[in-house]
């Protein structure tokens, strides 16, 4: 990944081709800071996707090698048969798919937006909270982190050999990531996720290496030690210690994570990432962290839910 | 039938190989039949900590493969009455044994022994897995630092997965540090790992200078280490065990923390 990811950067001021909707092609490759991308026309036919597939990744091979790959489809759903096929080419190409969603709207022309936005916390419990007033997150942008977007290029291998100056990256830690989906989630839609939420609970300690995910919400009555994960497509709830990540709302747009002690390596919430600022010192009360529109709040947990997480249950 | 106990930590260096041999002699001493087990195939030194590198002539490899008598790799401590080592041998590597060779070994063993003290060797590969595989119960070693305690808290999970309960042993500790603020309390190490505490062992230049010798420092019984280390043995074996003095504040916060054994 490392690797490919230095190569992709050499390509990342090519300018987007314009897709031409009349000759709409099965699949469009492109290279991202992320991995491979893959955008499949929904309609198309097993064949032909794989086929587009193929030619694309046979004009350069070894190129994507062993790195990351996310479907998106548009127009769905694939036809029967397509996912193994997917699979499939994914194994001959070596690459690793992390993830298959259903199409949304393109986002491309947005640009990276800067990463000046700051981590340096001021302490939550200085500030009053504005919980009962209104729904606007009024402090504390503790783990602050602007709108998740992703410049995405057409994969151009030709201007490889001419060099191209290097666009300023941010901070990898603060690199915002698009949801993961695991693959068993992978092939279900969006709104499906949202209506076929159940809790678990799961009795912690959740140790270091342990990977926890679930669909639906998930409540942890322990500690959440540090290099654990916990991912929920809904709400996590830990009563104990959050020290590990937490990636909550996968797929989804609106969740929460709440501890009873909040100090996570990193935080995920939908499609943001924050990590802990170095600055912060061990929480002493439980606190909930949501997602904005443009970043990840944290706040003094009061008894109550902000009243748009609230439906989020 | 006897007690498979492997002392295991995740991280090097921890001193469960030191940690081992004491347990082992403190066991002997208190009348229990031991043997102490060498998992750490290829890179072997329990034998050079107990003093009997000397006296190696099968070891374990030997012994699985049939080579010789489970009875004849055994070497008997002169020192102590009831004290046996199974040496690893030096020559072979972690692949040489499976997890099925271990059990039928360390079942074996137990038959004739009260307890059987498996020192693993660091790592959570071939070798930790040949070590926890006939283990009732594992001692976990940590010293108060985070990657100790990072490493320790993997392993816990580890064995949890393996069914292997545990308890753990707080080594190293320096009161004059934890004063300062300068290390990890031992409260501090039982809030993450949530295990139930068998003792707290103090830093002590004595166990460093026992060990060159090819001594356990139970054996030797001076210093606060040897002291925990003995009291350890009791309550390993089950003895009344009275309550340390050395490290008194603190093992009352971790008795008072330790105890919520954690199913997970």
């Amino acid at each position: 990944m490392d690797s490919s990811n230095a190569m992709l950067e050499l390509v990342r001021d090519v300018p987007t081709p314009i897709v031409d909707e009349n000759a709409r092609p099965a699949a469009i490759l492109r290279g991202t800071a992320r991995g491979l991308e893959v955008v499949l026309w929904g309609a198309a036919s097993v064949d032909a996707i794989a086929l587009a597939i193929q030619t694309h990744l046979d004009k350069a091979p070894g190129f994507f090698r062993g790195s990351d790959v996310r479907f998106r489809v548009e127009e769905g759903p694939l036809a029967a048969g397509c996912l193994t096929r997917l699979d499939e080419l994914a194994r001959t190409f070596d690459l690793r798919i992390v993830e298959i969603t259903a199409a949304k709207p393109a986002e491309d022309a947005v640009p990276r937006p800067s990463f000046a936005a700051g981590s340096a916390p001021a302490n939550p419990t200085a500030t009053p909270l504005a919980l009962f007033e209104d729904e606007s997150p009024t402090n504390t942008a503790t783990l602050a982190i602007p709108e998740p977007v992703d410049p995405i290029i057409e994969l151009a291998p030709v201007t490889l050999a001419e060099p191209v100056a290097l666009p300023e990256l941010p901070d990898p830690a603060l690199e915002i990531t698009k949801t993961a989906v695991p693959l068993a989630l992978a092939a279900t839609a969006e709104s499906e996720l949202a209506t076929a939420s159940e809790t678990r609970i799961v009795v912690g300690p959740i140790r270091s290496g342990v990977i926890l995910t679930h669909t639906g919400n998930l409540f942890i009555f322990g500690d959440v030690n540090p290099c654990a994960e916990v991912r929920a497509t809904g709400n996590i709830v830990v009563l104990g210690r959050l020290r590990g990540t937490a990636h909550a709302g996968i797929g989804q747009d609106v969740a929460f994570v709440l501890a009873l002690r909040l100090e996570p390596q990193q935080l995920r919430i939908g499609r943001m990432v924050a990590r802990a600022a170095d600055s912060d010192l061990p929480a002493a009360e439980a606190e909930i962290a949501y997602g904005t529109s443009d970043r990840i709040v944290v706040e003094r947990y009061a008894g109550r839910l902000p009243r748009n997480l609230a439906t989020s249950i | 039938m006897g007690r498979a106990i492997v002392i295991t930590s995740g991280k090097g260096g921890v001193g469960k190989t030191t940690t081992t041999a004491n347990l082992g002699a403190a066991l002997a001493q208190l009348g229990h039949s031991v043997v102490l087990v060498d998992a750490d195939i290829g890179l072997r030194n329990l034998d050079v900590v107990m003093g009997l590198e000397n006296r190696i002539v099968y070891h374990v490899v030997d012994a699985i493969r049939g080579k010789c008598t489970l009875a004849k790799a055994l070497i008997k401590d002169r020192r102590i009455e009831n004290l046996w080592l199974l040496p690893a041998s030096q020559t072979d590597d972690k692949d040489a044994v499976t997890p099925e060779d271990m059990r039928s070994l360390i079942f074996e063993l137990k038959a004739t022994h009260d307890f059987v003290l498996i020192d693993c060797p660091a790592g959570i590969e071939q070798g930790f897995k040949n070590a926890i595989a006939g283990a009732d119960e594992a001692v976990v070693v940590a010293t108060p630092e985070v990657s100790s305690i990072r490493d320790a808290d993997r392993v816990v999970g580890l064995l949890a997965a393996a069914d292997v309960p545990a308890r753990l042993i707080v080594n190293r500790i320096s009161a004059a540090l934890v004063k300062r603020g300068d290390m990890l309390s031992q409260a501090d190490v039982i809030e993450i790992l949530a295990l139930e505490m068998l003792g707290a062992v103090p830093l002590d230049d004595q166990v460093i200078a026992t060990t060159n010798k090819g001594v356990p420092a139970v054996l030797e019984g001076k210093g606060l280490a040897a002291k925990e280390l003995i009291r350890i043995a009791k309550k390993l074996a089950g003895h009344p065990v009275e309550d340390a003095e050395s490290v008194g504040f603190f093992t009352r916060i971790g008795r008072a923390l330790g105890l919520s054994a954690s199913p997970a």
